[in-house]
């Protein structure tokens, strides 16, 4: 069953939410079930003095009277980092789910996906310029608490300030220099010097993987609006009073060319980019994002583990 | 412009709502948070101006959209005149007026306009229907009129096919006036007169009224083609031109321009049927201009046919022709015999004659004068055994002024050379004896003398001019008296204090009195010798007996009676005469005359009809042209007059078409109680603006679709 964005919003906390999301998702694969473990078995070898006895296979004493040792082939461990843009454009809400909560949302089931699957997980919030919104990746499942407590305040706070991600996905890049990482923004892109779509660019010449869900309202894509309108801009304060009808074209136009260029520009930067529409069910936007992204699917570190 | 509802206009302030809502509608906006104004910054810049050109057109049309409902719901309307003719079928009483001045023959599309007229009066005539009493009326000048209605439709149709333009101009004033007669004796109710014209303004006497309050219906066809410029010779005259030579002659040809535009013209002198020579004039809208001709008159002729004409024919041809005969003047010799000279010279008794004959004394003036003295008569010639000191035969004409009585050879003499074609003039004075002339010159005299009389005898100075004499009751149609009208003051002021009485009797057969005094005593008499003729003038030719002399109609008459005597008539400027005019021939020696015009008909004066008398009319002048005359004189002899021929022209005013304005008409009469007077009529306008509403709404909606 897929529950509309709107819906959605209406169940109780959002680890709940998340978790929602991330069954509706993985039921979209027919998966039957969670697998648990991800410490996988590799191969055996004679006991020697210092291995750990509890590693020792009795079954394998038993049938062969001599001490094996179980070894494990232990998995690298995948961070992730997700960037949620908390600028005040992202707290444009056509007639459902605001920008920034729907991005909250889908970073949340992403979080807790993650944290299931034992990797680290990291938010990283940009908008308000005089607030630093850092939770650095960890494992741990308490962390995932910690997670979505930052990110349930910000959705509860709304979208402020004109910061663009740019800046939050410089501090990734300097934090994650050594190791390579996943990064996953979710934001409108509306930034005027095209800084946050250099700074993707740089993330993945860095050959990190990076993600971008492309936050848009379907009012944004339709411009449904009739009648006289004084439009007020979000994050600059400025007012326009138009005739919708007689720019409804032309608007159109600019907004197809922008989303074709984020998308052409990204892509060419090898960068996995999703536009997705506020009225679309999440669990939809995660799944083409986990099928996009094979590694986050679980059962997927195995074969990883294997062929890694 | 009418309204039918005009309190619906209360409804144009509606204009108010779309502007008010315009206004409110921009304070009212709707207010929307939106997060891409960058996008909509950048479209709004690009098409802010056409937007606001937009905007104010929605405001605009939708304004007149209001305004429009408004005054369509107020159910406008206009009135204009009927098209066509009213025509009603059944019993009733109508006249058709048609145009038919030489101005209908104006082409149109190639096609004379006449046609036209005829066309749309046969149409008429076929919706009037058999029931109608109808009657044809042309409104050329002088056409004859039919004298009652008819029901004769076949005949009428028949007219009508037959007609043609005449030479005549339009004269629709008299022709309406005829109409209205036509109708007011008939009893139908209903009477109508139907105007198939050119509605010119020079047909038309706006101060004559063609009927009254009563009178017909008048339903003036709208016939008339928009636009008739028109070129015609106006004027043609000719006179001698010494300075070309004896035989030049000067021609003044009046063009006028009847058209709203300047014209240049080309101009052809024909003499004799050779285009003798050509010119140009450049003529402005609606003016008249004179070109002057020079030509030589052909050798061996003393008279030619002459005509001006327009290079290239206009839309009427008719009026671009001009005709005129052109005559080289005789000249007269005249003898004159001086009974008392003078030595102080207004006193010699030839002062004021030989002034008259050849005034200013010129070479031009047509006669050549020879004063003597009445001693001197004695060396004319054939006087036995005396030399020939003076040939009678070199004079046409003798003036003897008092003159005291000649000795009988003398008088044989010049009784010879007067039978022989000869002509004398006679004027009494102190120095002729009425006794000595019955003795010796009744030969030469139309009647004899008797003693003269004076007027003023015994009377006070200032009772003098009362009771003098005047001239009254000459023959008008008499050639000497040509120049004069019939009550000319030229020649009737003048004063005459002393007369000749004269006998009862003489032996002449055709003497005849030309003019009297006012105490009935005769004044001029005439008489034929012969082949020659005697003028007796019973006063004298200075101031002893008169003031004739002072008086402007002395130099005319004294002209016209030597010519007269020389039988030279010719003049080129009285040979032109109007169509239809009535033209006045001196019959002279000639016992038949033959007048024959332009399509060689004519008529034959003979017999009563041309016996004793001094001249003949001819009226029937119905054609523009050449008028020449045949004579036979009492020999027998019968050749062609020259001096007689005489041009016939168009009248000039037929030629301008300028069209008359609608009030020239004679206002529609009542024309019966059923007789349709409304000339106007209704025309509404709200389906028009309805229709309009829509297209501004369809127009709102296009333009708030973009």
């Amino acid at each position: 069953m897929k529950l509309d964005p709107a819906q959605l919003q209406r169940l109780g906390s959002l680890p709940i939410k998340a978790r929602v999301i991330v069954e509706g998702a993985l039921s979209g694969l027919h998966r039957a079930s969670v697998r648990g473990s991800s410490v996988e078995f590799a191969e055996h070898k004679e006991y020697s003095v210092g291995d750990e006895l509890r590693h020792v296979d009795w079954k394998a004493y038993a049938k062969l009277d001599r001490y094996y040792v179980k070894q494990f082939e232990q998995e690298s461990q995948l961070t992730v980092y997700l960037v949620l843009d908390a600028s005040a454009s992202m707290k444009f809400a056509g007639g459902g789910l605001a920008k920034l909560e729907y991005a909250g949302l889908a970073l949340a089931a992403l979080a807790y996906l993650v944290i299931q699957q034992q990797d680290k997980v990291g938010l990283v919030a940009c908008g308000d310029r005089g607030i630093e919104t850092m939770v650095p990746p960890r494992a741990r499942s308490s962390h995932l608490h910690d997670l979505l407590g930052v990110l349930d305040q910000l959705m509860q706070k709304g979208g402020t300030g004109d910061e663009s991600p740019a800046e939050a996905l410089g501090r990734i890049a300097e934090l994650s220099r050594r190791r390579r990482s996943l990064i996953i923004l979710a934001s409108d892109l509306f930034d005027p010097d095209d800084e946050t779509i250099r700074a993707l660019g740089n993330l993945r010449a860095q050959h990190h993987d990076v993600s971008v869900l492309h936050v848009l309202d379907p009012h944004e894509r339709t411009f449904p609006y009739e009648g006289l309108t004084e439009f007020q801009a979000l994050e600059s304060g400025a007012k326009l009073l138009a005739n919708p009808l007689a720019i409804r074209k032309d608007y159109l136009a600019r907004m197809d060319a922008f989303v074709a260029k984020c998308h052409g520009t990204l892509a060419n930067a090898g960068v996995d980019y999703h536009e997705v529409s506020t009225d679309r069910p999440l669990e939809e936007t995660l799944l083409e994002l986990l099928v996009s992204r094979a590694r986050l699917l679980p059962g997927a570190r195995r074969d990883a583990g294997r062929t890694g | 412009m009418g309204f039918i509802a005009p309190f619906m206009l209360i409804g144009a302030l509606a204009i108010g709502v779309p502007i008010a809502i315009h206004l409110i509608g921009r304070r009212r906006a709707k207010i929307v948070p939106f997060a891409a104004l960058e996008f909509l910054m950048a479209t709004k810049r690009k098409t802010a101006r056409r937007l606001q050109l937009r905007e104010r057109m929605v405001l605009l049309v939708r304004a007149l959209a209001c305004l429009a409902i408004a005054v369509a719901l107020a159910k406008p309307f206009t009135s204009c005149e009927r098209k066509g003719p009213q025509v009603t079928r059944g019993p009733q009483a109508a006249v058709l007026v048609i145009d038919d001045s030489f101005a209908a023959g104006y082409l149109v599309e190639g096609k004379p306009w006449i046609k036209r007229a005829s066309d749309e009066a046969r149409r008429i005539l076929t919706q009037l229907g058999p029931e109608a009493e109808i009657a044809i009326v042309r409104a050329s000048e002088g056409a004859e009129q039919p004298t009652e209605l008819t029901r004769d439709h076949l005949r009428l149709r028949d007219q009508l096919l037959a007609l043609e333009p005449s030479a005549r101009p339009a004269d629709t004033t008299r022709a309406l006036t005829r109409a209205a007669h036509l109708l007011s004796a008939s009893s139908h109710e209903r009477k109508t007169v139907f105007l198939i014209s050119l509605v010119a303004k020079s047909g038309i006497q706006a101060d004559e009224a063609a009927w009254g309050k009563d009178g017909p219906t008048l339903v003036a066809l709208d016939v008339r083609p928009s636009a008739m410029p028109n070129l015609a010779i106006t004027n043609l005259k000719v006179d001698s031109d010494p300075g070309t030579g004896t035989r030049g002659v000067g021609f003044d040809a009046e063009v006028g321009n009847f058209s709203d535009t300047a014209q240049k013209v080309e101009l052809s002198l024909t003499i004799a049927d050779h285009v003798v020579a050509r010119g140009q004039l450049e003529l402005g809208p609606h003016e008249k201009k004179t070109k002057r001709f020079l030509a030589a008159l052909p050798a061996g002729s003393r008279a030619s046919d002459a005509s001006v004409s327009l290079g290239t024919p206009d839309a009427l041809p008719t009026d671009d022709r001009r005709f005129v005969r052109a005559t080289l003047r005789d000249e007269v010799r005249v003898l004159l015999v001086d009974g008392d000279p003078r030595t102080v010279r207004h006193d010699d008794e030839l002062f004021y004659l030989e002034a008259a004959l050849r005034p200013g004394d010129r070479e031009d003036s047509g006669t050549s004068v020879r004063s003597i003295t009445s001693e001197e008569l004695a060396g004319i010639t054939k006087i036995a055994g005396k030399p020939a000191t003076i040939n009678l035969d070199d004079f046409d004409v003798v003036v003897l002024a008092n003159v005291a009585a000649l000795p009988p050879e003398r008088v044989a003499v010049l009784a010879e050379w007067v039978r022989a074609g000869g002509s004398i003039l006679v004027a009494p004075g102190d120095r002729v004896d009425p006794t000595a002339y019955d003795k010796t010159m009744l030969a030469l005299m139309p009647q004899s003398l008797r003693d003269p009389i004076d007027t003023t005898w015994g009377a006070s100075p200032e009772d003098k001019d009362s009771r003098a004499l005047h001239l009254v009751k000459w023959e008008a149609d008499h050639p000497i008296f040509a120049p004069f009208s019939k009550d000319a003051p030229e020649l009737a002021d003048a004063k005459f204090y002393k007369i000749s009485l004269l006998g009862p009797t003489t032996a002449t057969s055709d003497r005849k009195v030309l003019a009297r005094f006012t105490n009935g005593a005769a004044a001029l008499v005439e008489a034929s010798i012969g082949s020659g003729r005697t003028l007796l003038f019973t006063s004298t030719l200075d101031r002893d007996w008169n003031d004739l002399p002072i008086h402007p109609g002395f130099l005319p008459l004294i002209q016209g009676a030597v010519r007269h005597l020389a039988r030279k008539h010719a003049l080129g400027t009285e040979s032109d005469h109007l169509v239809g005019a009535s033209v006045a021939l001196p019959t002279g020696d000639l016992r038949k005359l033959e007048v024959r015009g332009p399509d060689n008909l004519g008529a034959v004066f003979e017999g009563d009809r041309i016996m004793n008398r001094s001249s003949v009319r001819y009226g029937r002048t119905e054609k523009p042209g050449i008028y020449r005359v045949i004579g036979t004189d009492q020999t027998g002899a019968t050749h062609e007059r020259d001096e007689l021929a005489f041009a016939i022209n168009l009248d000039p005013r037929g030629s301008d078409l300028t069209a008359a304005s609608a009030s020239a008409l004679p206002a529609s009469g009542t024309g019966g109680a059923s007789a349709p007077s409304d000339n106007t009529r209704r025309v509404e306008l709200w389906h028009a603006l309805a229709a309009i509403v829509l297209l501004l709404l369809l127009a709102e909606g296009i333009l708030v679709q973009r």
